[in-house]
C-alpha cells in the first residue's frame, strides 16, 4: 500500500523531462508491451493447429481449438498433475504458516541473546543454494520410503521455506504493537490465545503476504519435484512440462498441446497476480529490502 | 559453521545473566513471552534442524566419500575436491555460474538502475512496474519453451529478421549459443523484479530531495546520481546479495532451454546446479554422490564468499532521513 498511496499525490505536478528521460520511457512502453505480447501470443498458440502456428507464427486462431486443452489435461497428464500441484503448494503453504508464525512471533518480540542467534540462523538458511540440499534429502527420505509421495515433496517445501518465511513474518510481528497484547494478558489470557485471538488478526496482512509467497514457490519449484517424483499419477506440473517436453521430442512437437500444457502452468499465476498483485510485489520487494 | 560453534559458550552465559535481570523487573507480558518461546519456536526450529541444517551438514560429510548411493560409503579424503578441480566439465560448469553471477548481474543493474531512473521521473509507472515484474511468478520453463520456438532455425525470430532484411542470422541455439541466450533470457525476465525491489526503496526516499535538487538545477542523470543513488543504496546492496543466492539456483531454465535431444542439455550450457543434477541423477553411469555434494559444497562456498566480498565492498554509513 505504501507503494500505491504517495504515487498519487504526485500526479497532477508536472516534471520538465529531456529527451534522453522521454527516450527511456518509450523504451519502458516496449518492454511492456513485448511482455504483455509473449504472453498473449503464448495463450492464442495454445488455441491453434501445429501446422498453423509453424507457418504463420504470428496468427490469430481461425476458429479456437480446445482441443489442445483437452489433450493436455489427458494425455499429457497436465490434469492430474495440476490436481497435485494445488494440494501440495496449498498443504505446504498451510503447514509452513502454521509452524513458521509462532516462531516469528516470539523472535521477534523476545531481545535475548538466544533469540537473536536463533534469527541470526534462520537468516543464514537464506543463503543455501538449493543443490547443497537435493541429495541428502533424496537420500534421508528414501530410507523413510517418502520418496515418489506427495507427502515428502510438502515435507521438503516446509522445510526449504522456513528461512524465509520466519524472516518475512519476524518483520511483520515486530510492526504489531505490543499494547494490544498486553491489555489481553493482563486480562488473563494464555499464551496460545493471546497469539491467535490478538497478534494473528492484527497480523493477518503479513500472514496473507508470507501465504501468497508460499503457494507461488511451491507451484513453480522445479528441482526437487523432478528429484524426487517419478509415477504418473504423483507428479506436479513443472515435472508434467518436463516430461512431455521429452516425450514429444521422440515423436515431433505438437506446439499447440505444449503452449496449453504452458497456460495451465502459467493462468493461476496471472490470475493470482492480477487479483492480488499489489500485495504479492509488496511481500516481495518491502519484506525483502528490509 | 565455526563462528557459531565457538560463539555458543558465550552465548549461554550472557543469557544466563540477562535473563536474571530480566526476572527481577519483568511485567506480565514479558513473563508470558518467556515461558511461550520454546514452545513457540520448537516446531519451527525443528523442522529447520532436520529439513535444513542437518541436509547440510549430511552434504558435506559425504563430499569426502565415494558413494553411488546403494553399496557402502568409501572415504576419498579431498580427492572429491581434487577431482572436480581437473574435471573440464566442471570448469565450465563453475564458469558458467560466475558468469551469470557477475556479467548477468553486472547487465541486470544496470538495466534495473536506468528503469528505475525513468520509471521515477514518469510518476513511477505503477502499472509498468507491475508488467515488468510478473515474469518472477512464472516458472522460467515457460521462457525457456517460448525461446526454443521463437528461435528455432528458421522460426519466427528469423522470419522477422529476413525480412528486415538480415539474410543470415546467427545459429541462435547451437550449442555454444544457448548459454548466452539462457543469460539472455535470464537478464530479460530477472529486471523487473530488483526494479521493483529497488523502485520500493526510491518510494521511500522523501520528496523535497528531489525538490531541493531540481532547484539546483540538476538533470534528471544528476538527480539519480546524487539522491536516488546514495539514499537507495542499502536496498541495493541487499538486491545484490539476493542476486547472489537465486543465480546460483537457477536449474529448470538452462535443463529446458531450446529442448535439446538427450534428457540433459549440453554440458558447455550447464551451471553448478546441472552439475549436480547430472553426477548424481545420470541417465547411464552410476551415480557419483560424493563427487555431486562437493560441487554443490564449492556452490556453497562461492555464495558465502561472494556475499561477504558484497557486504563489505558495498558498505556505506547509513543515511538517516
Amino acid at each position: 500500500m505504501s507503494i500505491a498511496i504517495p504515487a498519487r499525490g504526485r500526479r497532477g505536478r508536472r516534471r520538465r523531462t529531456g529527451p534522453a528521460v522521454r527516450i527511456g520511457g518509450w523504451l519502458v512502453w516496449l518492454f511492456v508491451i513485448l511482455d504483455i505480447g509473449l504472453l498473449l501470443w503464448t495463450f492464442t498458440s495454445s488455441l491453434r493447429g501445429n501446422s498453423d502456428i509453424m507457418n504463420h507464427p504470428f496468427g490469430l486462431p481461425g476458429s479456437p481449438k480446445f482441443g489442445n486443452y483437452a489433450k493436455a489435461l489427458s494425455d499429457g497428464g497436465f490434469g492430474r498433475a495440476a490436481l497435485n500441484s494445488v494440494f501440495t503448494s496449498v498443504a505446504s503453504s498451510a503447514v509452513v504458516i502454521a509452524v513458521a508464525s509462532p516462531c516469528a512471533y516470539v523472535l521477534a518480540r523476545r531481545r535475548t541473546r538466544t533469540s537473536s542467534f536463533l534469527s541470526m540462523m534462520f537468516v543464514l538458511g537464506l543463503g543455501v543454494p538449493l543443490q547443497v540440499l537435493v541429495i541428502p534429502l533424496f537420500i534421508g527420505l528414501s530410507k523413510v520410503n517418502l520418496t515418489d509421495s506427495l507427502y515428502g515433496l510438502i515435507l521438503v517445501y516446509v522445510g526449504l521455506a522456513m528461512p524465509f518465511t520466519v524472516y518475512l513474518l519476524t518483520g511483520f510481528f515486530a510492526g504489531v504493537p505490543a499494547v494490544l497484547e498486553e491489555a489481553a494478558v493482563l486480562d488473563g489470557a494464555g499464551p496460545v490465545r493471546t497469539f491467535l485471538s490478538v497478534i494473528v488478526p492484527v497480523a493477518r496482512g503479513g500472514i496473507t503476504t508470507a501465504f501468497l509467497l508460499q503457494i507461488i514457490s511451491a507451484w513453480n519449484e522445479t528441482l526437487f519435484a523432478l528429484v524426487l517424483l517419478h509415477s504418473q499419477d504423483k507428479i506436479t506440473l513443472p515435472v508434467a512440462l518436463v516430461n512431455f517436453l521429452s516425450t514429444e521430442q521422440y515423436d515431433g512437437q505438437d506446439w499447440g498441446v505444449l503452449f496449453a500444457g504452458v497456460c495451465i502452468i502459467l493462468a493461476p499465476m496471472l490470475a493470482l497476480f492480477s487479483w492480488l498483485g499489489s500485495r504479492i510485489i509488496q511481500g516481495m520487494t518491502v519484506g525483502i529490502g528490509k | 559453521m565455526t563462528a557459531q560453534v565457538t560463539q555458543s559458550p558465550r552465548i549461554g552465559r550472557a543469557r544466563g545473566d540477562s535473563l536474571r535481570r530480566a526476572r527481577r523487573s519483568e511485567g506480565p507480558l514479558e513473563r508470558q513471552h518467556r515461558r511461550t518461546f520454546w514452545p513457540f519456536a520448537a516446531p519451527a526450529l525443528l523442522f529447520y534442524l532436520v529439513l535444513f541444517i542437518a541436509p547440510i551438514a549430511f552434504a558435506a560429510y559425504t563430499s569426502f566419500y565415494k558413494w553411488d548411493g546403494l553399496s557402502p560409503m568409501s572415504n576419498r579424503g579431498l580427492n572429491n575436491y581434487r577431482i572436480l578441480w581437473r574435471d573440464p566439465v566442471f570448469h565450465t560448469a563453475l564458469t558458467n555460474t560466475l558468469k551469470i553471477l557477475i556479467v548477468g548481474g553486472v547487465v541486470t543493474f544496470v538495466i534495473a538502475l536506468g528503469l528505475t531512473m525513468i520509471l521515477r521521473e514518469m510518476n513511477r509507472g505503477l502499472f509498468a512496474r507491475s508488467v515488468l515484474f510478473f515474469p518472477t511468478l512464472v516458472n522460467a520453463m515457460v521462457f525457456g519453451i517460448a525461446a526454443g520456438f521463437l528461435f528455432s532455425p528458421s522460426g519466427p525470430v528469423d522470419q522477422v529478421l529476413h525480412a528486415l532484411g538480415w539474410q543470415t542470422p546467427p545459429q541462435w541455439l547451437s550449442t555454444e549459443n544457448i548459454f548466452p541466450m539462457v543469460m539472455g533470457t535470464l537478464i530479460w525476465t530477472s529486471t523487473g523484479f530488483y526494479t521493483a525491489i529497488i523502485m520500493a526503496g526510491v518510494d521511500q526516499i522523501p520528496q523535497y530531495l528531489y525538490e531541493a535538487a531540481e532547484l539546483d538545477g540538476c538533470n534528471a542523470w544528476q538527480r539519480f546520481r546524487h539522491v536516488t543513488l546514495p539514499m537507495a543504496w542499502e536496498v541495493i546492496s541487499v538486491c545484490a546479495v539476493l542476486w547472489t543466492v537465486s543465480s546460483v539456483n537457477i536449474f529448470q531454465l538452462i535443463l529446458v532451454f531450446g529442448g535439446s535431444n538427450s534428457n540433459l542439455p549440453p554440458a558447455d550450457s550447464w551451471n553448478t546446479a546441472l552439475y549436480v543434477y547430472g553426477e548424481a541423477f545420470p541417465q547411464s553411469s552410476a551415480p557419483e554422490l560424493g563427487l555431486a555434494t562437493a560441487a554443490a559444497m564449492v556452490a556453497l562456498l562461492l555464495v558465502a564468499v561472494i556475499t561477504i566480498l558484497l557486504r563489505r565492498l558495498m558498505r556505506r554509513e547509513r543515511i538517516e532521513y
